[in-house]
């Protein structure tokens, strides 16, 4: 439990490192050569770490299934509709709406216990504490300054 | 209209993303899982970078090596995302990474981290990270 809780932070503060960085990057290179880098180099390093972690066995591909291969693929999705929604909204609406979907989808995600996660059972108090984060993000954001990057 | 429709699909897709790869983590394990999902993210950005002739290569020697290093933090947040969804469910995951990317962001900002301007606290920001702390307590009775 505990672990899951820090890494879920670890997480977080990490996106948040990732995305100050990648603001410097996007404004001289564009978002394109950006998400090509940034992904290419995500790459490398998990292939370096997995190598070191798992030996040859990492190259090993045995339980691979086709659809694998296509998750990476959302996450080239995701960057064109943040565009998309961005150059529409602006940044902060944009942003407080993807947050806003992020946590919705995952109540929903749990509850449903899609992809074999463990079915978390929907409960109204969990639509409220989601519904509380929900808030909370728009009174984090919409507070009349823009921060362009993340 | 069709923006917020953008936003939700995109917001959608992150964590949908998260799920999938906490799936195919159960298969082959975690670090092939971040090495396939980014080496196809990367070969379909690159044909997208190709088709718009948006690259511009001169520009990656134009930013300080720092800013090119953000992208190598995709390995352990991949790691770190779906051994974390793994152990507490989607919900919280990204219930504690919000907060945390929020509240990062917030310290960055204040203290002017990364070549940024220095931005003054306002009450509306602590308000608002208070209200999502609390969510996550609500989160927790049910």
């Amino acid at each position: 439990m505990i672990i899951g809780l820090l890494l879920g932070c670890l997480a977080g503060i990490l996106v948040s490192l990732q995305n100050t960085l990648n603001s410097k990057l996007n404004a001289h290179a564009g978002t394109w050569m950006t998400t090509t880098w940034v992904l290419g180099l995500g790459f490398l390093a998990s292939f370096v770490i997995g190598f070191i972690v798992e030996g040859t066995n990492f190259l090993n591909l045995r339980n691979m299934e086709i659809w694998y291969w296509f998750s990476g693929v959302l996450g080239v999705f995701v960057v064109s509709c943040l565009m998309q929604g961005i150059h529409l909204l602006g940044a902060t609406y944009a942003i407080s709406i993807v947050l806003t979907s992020q946590i919705g989808f995952a109540l929903l995600f749990d509850s449903l216990g899609l992809f074999g996660l463990e079915k978390i059972p929907f409960h109204n108090t969990k639509l409220l504490g989601v519904l509380v984060i929900i808030s909370g993000i728009f009174v984090f954001k919409l507070d009349g300054r823009q921060r362009i990057e993340d | 209209m069709k923006g917020i429709f953008f936003a939700i699909i995109g917001g959608g897709c992150l964590t949908l993303q998260g799920v999938a790869n906490s799936h195919i983590t159960q298969g082959i394990g975690t670090w092939k899982t971040a090495t396939i999902t980014q080496l196809t993210g990367f070969i379909v950005s690159c044909i997208i970078l190709m088709l718009t002739r948006d690259y511009h290569l001169g520009s990656l020697k134009q930013v300080k090596p720092l800013f090119l290093t953000g992208g190598a933090l995709g390995a352990i947040i991949i790691f770190s995302n779906v051994t974390a969804i793994h152990h507490i469910g989607v919900t919280l995951t990204v219930a504690l990474l919000l907060i945390s990317q929020l509240g990062f962001t917030f310290i960055t900002d204040r203290f002017g981290w990364f070549e940024g301007k220095k931005q003054e606290v306002r009450l509306s920001q602590l308000i608002g990270i208070g209200m999502m702390v609390l969510g996550v307590a609500i989160l927790q009775i049910a």
